[in-house]
């Protein structure tokens, strides 16, 4: 009873910190707070002490190994020094300067499996969901349980994968699962209970608008929100990804569009509310979901100042749409090789090519089920005007099962196998949507490594090896690179602490933290004294 | 001088990982026997009469046999794993023919002593225990919290119950200066090169660097060139006279409650 007292009288230092939502509405800076380091989905970071010049005497300073992990997908929330990494049901608190852990928080008794991409931050609270959509909050500083709250039911296929996004108080999860039958949906969660805020499906009940788009499996029609989206705060406007209808291969028994899957959906923040969709690949069949997140960028598009939203689509094209009406601008090839569709009508439809359904014996389809690009995150530079995405340039066999279909079951109506294929980077125009410089990389197509690039004029990414690498943004130009060892499946954050620059990946089993070189020193033990109680 | 003397205890110190309390169990059983009082009871008896020479009345060890209770915070064994050894043998341990049912009621007695407290059945009244946890008189609050409640310089207890034996909480409870329980958690002063002062609990610590989270709960990571001076308890800052200060039946209830906490539990624990 005496200590407590002790400590309270000898109180120093400041007021904790508490990250508030202008602090993460300037973006990333020193701190990284949100998945996409903007709201805007950007991936930016304005730091520049490692630049193009220098970029070559950077070395790893730090390693964390995240104990039994293996293909890690979590890019880490930094605050204050602080990472905030996670693994599936488990996170960790390191030491940005040292890698050393502060504190772990795991639920092993979580009653799903799956991926975990990230973690979010607010005030003093650091916030993940677990597979079976519990939302946990804890205190950042040393790892306490606020709450845990399940938000969505793990019985009815509905598991979590993404980072959650905060804005203003709100924690916006998504859903994950619809390669198994579900039925999407976003909620926002208050951010000082997880009380349910709203809930909007992505698919709508029978009977609402857009039903007439499906047949009887409308229950069960996916539309999965597996990946963070991204927020415009003077529109108060969400903009959030759907993933594919189900059954994935098999298109006959679901006739018609299948809204609202593979779309791109406008939520007002406060109320879930739609403002617009736009459906990227109507009745898909072959597992297209319209993962990456979408880009918010104002410029000039066809000649027109605009508020644009910016998607690199799984079906091989890139889009871009007004953000304020969701009028569709403009779609470009993402890919050399696509043999779906002829190209995009100029409402935003896509001019399909015959027999492109998957079949008994299989059909030969450019992109192959990966995707012209994927969930690896994007980044868009204002120093350059370009945005940076991970291509995959690959075909693959489709197949369909005439199977009668069995939600959560593990099955997607058919399959689908890929072959070969060869990973670009590519940086684009968002103006006229073409490409400016690309970067092909040696390997099998297994990457999931995203990109980052900063003010310092470089991108920092991955390559599909195992290399961590940075490219000239300007150009596309090799200027460095590191071999971790393993595969790279998360994207890399840039984060500065006491002055220093540094940039972190997950690696599949490790955190890795890069900075310039300098010469070791010295380190005298100070005095120590043991107190005998 | 100092230095030397500092040079064993910090090497102890290496030697836990420090980690906030929580998953240490592997997975939550399927067979029935497990929680079941009657199957315990009747694991008890078998216990009593073939185990307990070697592993001790409570588990706790013997001069043949290893400390079961303890075992499982360093190297858990889910109770598939407790039944094949008990089936099977280990080293010197004979295996047995015992039928199933037998063995998963022994199974069931070593979950009772080695499980997780939130998952036995667990003597005393939570709802006392209760208003012991949270009033002055055992002022656990003061220091520790649960969901969010609480004071932040000692492990949090949200899952106290969910990750630990209740042996184990007990031990923490009645003897907290024993072993290694308060590394990691060594009240702790520094004083910078700076000038600056901070008081607090030492959460995790190297030659290189240090992790303090202060009175107000704040963290600071501290780089040890940056120390001047470090002054570090050499045992726990909670206090050691809870066997004295609590009564029988409110030890019993105060563990009741504990035992409650974890994480996978629907009910608050406020």
């Amino acid at each position: 009873m005496i200590r407590p007292v002790l400590f309270a009288l000898l109180l120093t230092g400041s007021a904790v910190a508490q990250v508030s939502h202008e602090e993460i509405a300037k973006g990333a800076g020193e701190n990284w707070l949100t998945y996409a380091g903007t709201y805007s989905g950007w991936r930016y970071s304005p730091l520049q002490q490692i630049n193009a010049a220098n970029v070559r005497n950077v070395v790893p300073k730090w390693v964390y190994h995240v104990p039994g992990a293996r293909g890690l997908q979590s890019s880490p929330i930094v605050y204050q020094g602080v990472l905030y990494v996670t693994a599936p049901n488990s996170i960790y608190a390191v030491d940005g300067r040292t890698g050393r852990l502060i504190w772990r928080y795991a639920d092993p008794r979580a009653k799903a499996n799956g991926a975990n991409r990230g973690a979010a931050i607010w005030q003093d609270k650091v916030y993940f969901t677990t597979t079976d959509n519990y939302l946990v909050a804890l205190n950042r500083h040393t790892g306490a349980l606020i709450f845990n709250k399940q938000y969505a039911d793990v019985a009815k296929g509905t598991t979590s994968t993404s980072a959650p996004v905060i804005a203003k108080g709100k924690v916006i999860v998504g859903s994950s699962g619809g390669d198994g039958g579900m039925r999407g949906f976003l909620m926002a969660l208050s951010a000082d209970t997880g009380e349910e805020l709203w809930k909007t499906y992505t698919i709508p009940a029978k009977g609402e608008k857009g039903s007439e788009t499906w047949g009887d499996l409308i229950d069960w029609g996916g539309g999965a929100t597996w990946l963070s989206g991204t927020y415009d705060p003077e529109l108060n406007t969400l903009y959030w990804t759907t993933g594919n209808p189900w059954p994935d291969y098999n298109g006959s028994v679901r006739p018609g569009d299948n809204l609202y899957s593979c779309s791109l959906l406008a939520l007002d923040l406060d109320t879930g509310k739609m403002k617009w969709y736009f459906q990227f690949t109507p009745h898909d069949t072959h597992d297209w979901d319209a993962q990456s997140w979408p880009v918010l960028l104002d410029t000039e598009i066809a000649g027109k100042p605009r508020k644009a939203v910016l998607h690199a689509n799984r079906n091989g094209f890139f889009y871009a749409l007004d953000r304020v009406t969701g009028e569709f601008l403009r779609a470009t090839p993402l890919i050399d090789k696509v043999t779906w569709a002829k190209g995009i009508d100029a409402k935003g439809r896509p001019i399909e090519l015959p027999n492109i359904e998957p079949s008994a014996e299989g059909r030969w389809i450019c992109p192959s089920v990966k995707g012209a690009t994927n969930w690896m995150g994007q980044s868009y530079n204002p120093g350059t005007g370009l945005l940076y995405v991970l291509t995959l340039e690959q075909c693959g066999m489709y197949f369909r099962s005439s199977q009668q279909p069995q939600p959560m079951k593990n099955f997607s109506g058919g399959g689908a196998t890929e072959e070969g294929g060869q990973v670009i980077l590519r940086a684009l125009n968002p103006k006229t949507g073409l490409r400016v410089w690309e970067y092909p990389m040696t390997g099998l197509g297994r990457m999931w490594t995203g990109t980052v690039s900063t003010a310092g004029g470089i991108i920092f990414s991955g390559d599909d090896d195992g290399n961590v690498l940075a490219l000239d943004a300007k150009n596309g130009k090799h200027l460095w690179h590191f071999n971790v060892g393993e595969m790279l499946t998360a994207s890399p954050v840039v984060y500065s602490i006491d002055g220093k620059q540094y940039v972190a990946i997950a690696s599949a089993s490790a955190v890795f933290s890069f900075g310039l070189f300098e010469p070791a020193e010295s380190i005298a033990s100070p005095v120590i004294e043991i107190k005998k109680k | 001088m100092r230095v030397f003397a500092a040079t064993p205890f910090a090497a102890a110190l290496f030697a836990l990982p420090v980690l906030a309390q929580h998953g240490m169990y592997l997975s939550d059983s399927k067979n029935p026997a497990i929680g079941n009082p009657e199957a315990i009871a009747a694991g008890t008896k078998l216990f009593m009469g073939s185990c307990a020479g070697c592993h001790g009345p409570d588990g706790g060890g013997g001069a043949r046999g290893p400390n079961l209770v303890r075992r499982s915070l360093w190297h858990p064994l889910s109770d598939e794993n407790i039944f094949s050894v008990i089936r099977n043998g280990v080293a010197d341990m004979p295996a047995t023919k015992l039928p199933d049912d037998q063995t998963w009621n022994l199974v069931a007695f070593i979950h009772s002593l080695t499980g997780p407290a939130s998952t036995n059945p667990v003597p005393g009244d939570p709802a006392a225990g209760k208003a012991i946890y949270w009033g002055a008189k055992a002022g656990c609050a003061n220091c520790h919290s649960i969901r969010g409640q609480g004071g932040s310089m000692g492990p949090d207890l949200s899952n106290i119950g969910g990750s630990r034996p209740l042996a184990v909480i007990r031990e923490s409870v009645v003897e907290p200066a024993k072993d290694l329980y308060y590394l990691g958690n060594e009240a702790a002063t520094v004083e910078l090169k700076n000038g600056q002062k901070l008081e607090g609990v030492a959460k995790n610590r190297s030659n290189y660097s240090l992790q303090l989270v202060d009175t107000k709960g704040a963290l600071h990571l501290i780089q040890m060139r940056d120390v001047k001076k470090l002054t570090i308890s050499d045992t726990t800052p909670m206090p050691t006279d809870f066997a004295k200060r609590l009564s029988r039946t409110e030890l019993r209830d105060l563990l009741a409650y504990l035992a409650k906490q974890d994480i996978r539990s629907k009910e608050s624990a406020q």
